[in-house]
């Protein structure tokens, strides 16, 4: 038994904690998310570099609500998640613990939200250099080729809506899709409505964005839409300043105004 | 089944010289849910306005669309001709063909085709109108004026005077502001503080004023009829209850050499101190940046002297809360300081002051005792030059405007400087003289003609100081551009008059509009001049644009005025056009998923929390709640809620959704 899993042991039989959720073994060396209630199943737990999925999407979920306090094993995109989640009132100081990992390998714990945001300051905020480099090829694009190219993304989307599942930004429980009072979004797969969908979704995550990649990676049909909250991301860095999943306080660039914001691109 | 109205004004010639008012009422009487649909001449006369009506009664409506003006301008005729006959108003709605198409299109096809399209936009959407009920809000009847100058004490006066209580909050130790510098005014050369300080005195006597001095505004949220103020009362370092104002602790203050920010530095002052000796209230502070305690940590001779022990040295900043119903602005200017000037010595020759000083110079309880001395020697100057227009009317100097007083004190100084200096020469280099208030006109011709000032028409170009003299090279353009050259042995800056310092964080904290100059801007320049665009807030006097006294006071009483209007009602009344979350049956209660991101998005400070709560008492969900009294239906929410879960009534997601598919689907 490694350290986390016996840490995992402890703190179920301590009886303080009632659920660990984390990551076990799956298929084809990927790594897959798992909820821990029994210590003699805390040996299913492991932490390497194939546990890259984002599972503060869970942290809100109803089924997991009522269970006892919680522990949370975090990769870096679910500390920043997490940071983001708290300030946005979905998760609540006090309901769950944080295991995340130092540099070394040891486990740190992390029992506040002060302790999060805290962390998570020592970490890298940025696009990894592969993700910049896609970010640079289409940037570097015509107007025209760039909208040939997401038309042509857009068109293959067939609407599973993979990418707001996995997405833990995407907590509300009506989605606009979903509204159809008047329906702002059209239902059916078509690339003008698929657009719609995903600017609309790129969006909603300005500013809220922390770059964890999930929904690209989630998407069955591989359509590099991360690039798009990735966008918004960058450019609330570049115009306000601020980036998502760095701070516990309601300070989102689009809900706050600021004397020194700029005003140079109201013509 | 939607019977819907349609009602096509003519505006004369207005609309239908562009438009085909006939065809727009017939194409509109095809639209589905129309029941009838006319044009007439003028739909707002009282012909037009019972056309209205009487489809209303005949056809039974469920909605009107009146296809005129902007709804700026008969909205509300429109609507209460509705009520009338019956229909809730906010079933009536207004298709702008006027300022939105005739006025701004040539006569052609297209033209009517955007009014039919105009048109069938307001019927999509009165379709989905609902029946809505004004809000009435209770109004606190309290108004909080902010400067005790002249504006905020004649506007404070006659606010308590019309019954209601006004809570005056002023940043220095005393009230009176600038008028309380000056030496004499004019036209009439009445004694400034003769005529001020027995205000003064009325303002701390009257039962209605409550007078908070070196106080600040903090924070202020809220909205006409209820707004929160937090002021900020700065440590005085005294209990003021305790204080007799004897003065004792001022006369043995050892530090005596501070320039005196009321006698614009040409006297001095001790580190506790009164402004001046009419100071209401009458009642020192310590300066903490210049006391001794302060500094080195000993001293304490004021406490030492103080015959009640009212000195507290370690008294801190203390805040009030203040609910007031209205808030009046009446902050005053400034006048820019002669280190302004490259040309005339950047401040660097004592002897070049600016027309406050001056004011301080002539005035009888002024550093001189009123004798007309220079700063330098104290000697008595045998001439003077006076500058207009320092500043002003300059765009050299980011100064477009006219200051509009310095015309007048500048003959006012003049005068004055011959009055008491009789073998002396003013001289006053000015652009033009304007002199357009009751007798002022006469008075400048006095002083040029009795008092023998010489005026010379043209601009200073540069005043340098030679042999204990003060050179002043100018040119006077009534004499073909010839040079002049004038050795004075003093310099009086006429400088422009310019937003008093602060003025843009109180802007911002009020969310009130300011021009670029830091003036706070009118709601309109002619119709509504003592309101701002933030209704409750009013403004009276200089912090407008630099104004005399007597204009001032006119200002003032005006803004007054507006606030007992508003106080005279128990409840005011609002449309109910505001932003509400929506709220849906269990087990969701509501998609508000409760982010609070709305919380700062809102300019009104508008939305707080909700918790929904089970039978027992059990929070089941917190979400977000406006509150009807603040909410002023702007919108900024409903556009950042990523759930859709806030709709403002009468411009819900539904009638806007609606306009928009109407407009972009073929009929």
């Amino acid at each position: 038994m490694n350290n986390l899993q016996q840490k995992a042991q402890q703190l179920l039989e301590s009886g303080n904690y009632g659920l660990i959720v984390g990551y076990e073994k799956g298929t084809s060396g990927k790594a897959r998310p798992v909820f821990i209630r029994k210590a003699e199943h805390a040996s299913k737990l492991i932490f390497d570099e194939s546990c890259d999925q984002n599972i503060a999407v869970y942290l809100y979920r109803q089924e997991i609500k009522h269970d006892k306090k919680k522990v949370i094993v975090a990769n870096h995109h679910t500390l920043k998640s997490i940071v983001e989640l708290a300030a946005e009132n979905q998760v609540f100081d006090g309901d769950f613990m944080v295991l995340a990992f130092a540099e070394n390998g040891d486990i740190i714990e992390l029992n506040t939200f002060k302790e999060i945001e805290k962390h998570v300051a020592t970490l890298y905020h940025g696009l990894t250099e592969a993700e910049a480099a896609m970010m640079k090829k289409i940037e570097d694009m015509s107007l025209e080729d760039r909208w040939a190219f997401w038309e042509n993304e857009f068109s293959k989307c067939i609407k599973c809506y993979a990418c707001r599942a996995s997405c833990p930004m995407c907590y509300c429980p009506t989605c606009t899709v979903e509204i159809n009072q008047p329906q702002w979004i059209s239902v059916p797969s078509h690339t003008l409505g698929n657009l719609e969908w995903h600017v609309m979704r790129a969006m909603h995550l300005a500013g809220r964005c922390v770059t964890c990649g999930q929904c690209g990676k989630a998407c069955p049909l591989e359509l590099p839409i991360q690039l798009l909250t990735y966008k918004v991301a960058l450019d609330s860095k570049q115009f306000f300043d601020s980036v998502a999943g760095t701070s516990i306080c309601a300070d989102n660039a689009l809900a706050i105004y600021k004397p020194e914001d700029h005003e140079n691109f109201i013509r | 089944m939607a019977r819907i109205g349609v009602f096509i004004c003519h505006c004369g010639e207005n609309i239908s010289a562009t438009v085909d008012c006939e065809k727009v009422a017939k194409v509109a009487s095809e639209f589905p849910g129309v029941t009838v649909s006319v044009d007439y001449k003028y739909m707002c006369s009282d012909p037009g306005q019972n056309m209205v009506k009487e489809a209303i009664l005949e056809h039974n409506l469920t909605g009107v669309v009146v296809s005129a003006c902007s709804p700026r301008m008969h909205e509300p005729t429109f609507r209460n001709a509705c009520a009338e006959a019956g229909l809730n108003p906010f079933l009536c709605e207004m298709a702008n063909i006027r300022e939105h198409c005739s006025w701004v299109h040539e006569k052609s096809d297209a033209t009517t085709d955007k009014a039919i399209d105009i048109v069938r936009t307001l019927v999509e959407k009165v379709k989905r109108n609902e029946a809505l009920a004004p809000i009435y809000v209770p109004i606190t009847k309290t108004a909080v004026v902010i400067g005790g100058g002249v504006a905020g004490i004649q506007a404070s006066l006659d606010i308590a005077d019309a019954g209601h209580k006004v809570v005056l909050v002023e940043r220095e130790p005393s009230i009176g502001g600038h008028m309380s510098q000056l030496s004499e005014t004019f036209p009439t050369l009445d004694c400034s503080q003769c005529i001020l300080t027995p205000r003064m005195v009325d303002v701390a006597r009257h039962p209605n004023i409550t007078l908070y001095t070196y106080a600040e505004i903090e924070s202020v949220d809220g909205s006409i009829g209820n707004f929160n103020v937090k002021i900020r009362l700065k440590s005085k370092s005294l209990d003021e209850k305790l204080c007799t104002g004897c003065g004792a602790c001022i006369q043995k203050c050892p530090v005596k050499k501070i320039p005196s920010e009321f006698e614009q530095g040409l006297g001095k002052r001790t580190a506790i101190y009164v402004p001046f000796p009419q100071a209401v209230p009458n009642k020192p502070v310590i300066d903490r940046v210049n006391c001794t305690y302060y500094i080195k940590g000993k001293c304490k001779v004021c406490e030492i002297v103080c015959p009640t022990k009212a000195i507290r040295f370690d008294q801190e900043d203390s805040f009030v809360e203040v609910q007031a119903g209205a808030l009046l602005l009446a902050t005053g200017f400034d006048v820019l300081k002669t280190n302004f000037f490259p040309e005339y010595g950047y401040g660097k020759y004592e002897d070049v002051i600016d027309g406050l000083a001056f004011e301080r110079l002539a005035s009888a309880s002024g550093p001189t005792k009123g004798e007309i001395r220079r700063p330098s020697d104290g000697e008595i100057p045998k001439k003077i030059v006076f500058i207009a227009c320092a500043g002003s009317r300059d765009p050299a100097k980011g100064i477009e405007y006219c200051s509009k007083i310095c015309c007048m004190y500048t003959a006012k100084h003049a005068m004055l400087y011959k009055h008491k200096v009789h073998e002396g020469t003013p001289y006053i280099f000015y652009m033009d003289i304007r002199a357009t208030g009751k007798m002022y006109e006469e008075f400048v011709r006095r002083a040029i003609e009795e008092d023998e000032v010489k005026y010379i028409r043209g601009r200073v170009s540069q005043v340098y100081e030679k042999n204990g003299k003060l050179i002043v090279r100018g040119v006077d353009t009534l004499l073909m551009g010839q040079a002049v050259e004038i050795e004075a042995d003093m310099v009086v800056l006429a400088t422009a008059g310019i937003a008093s310092p602060g003025s843009e964080e109180l802007a911002q904290k009020l969310h009130v509009s300011y021009d670029k100059h830091k003036f706070f801007s009118e709601a309109h320049p002619k119709l509504k001049p003592v309101e701002t665009n933030t209704a409750g807030i009013f403004l009276a006097g200089a912090c407008q644009s630099t104004k005399d006294i007597p204009e001032t006071v006119a200002a003032a009483s005006a803004a007054a005025s507006k606030v007992a209007g508003l106080f005279s009602n128990d409840l005011l009344k609002r449309d109910p056009l505001i932003a509400v979350v929506k709220k849906c049956a269990p087990p969701l209660y509501s998609s508000c998923t409760g982010c609070f991101m709305c919380i700062p998005v809102c300019p009104y400070q508008a939305i707080d929390k909700e918790e929904i709560k089970d039978r027992s008492g059990n929070i089941i969900k917190t979400i977000s709640h406006i509150n009807p009294g603040l909410c002023q239906g702007c919108g900024t929410c409903v556009a950042f809620c990523k759930s859709k879960s806030i709709d403002i009534l009468g411009y819900n997601h539904d009638q806007v959704c609606a306009e928009v598919e109407a407009l972009l689907n073929e009929w």
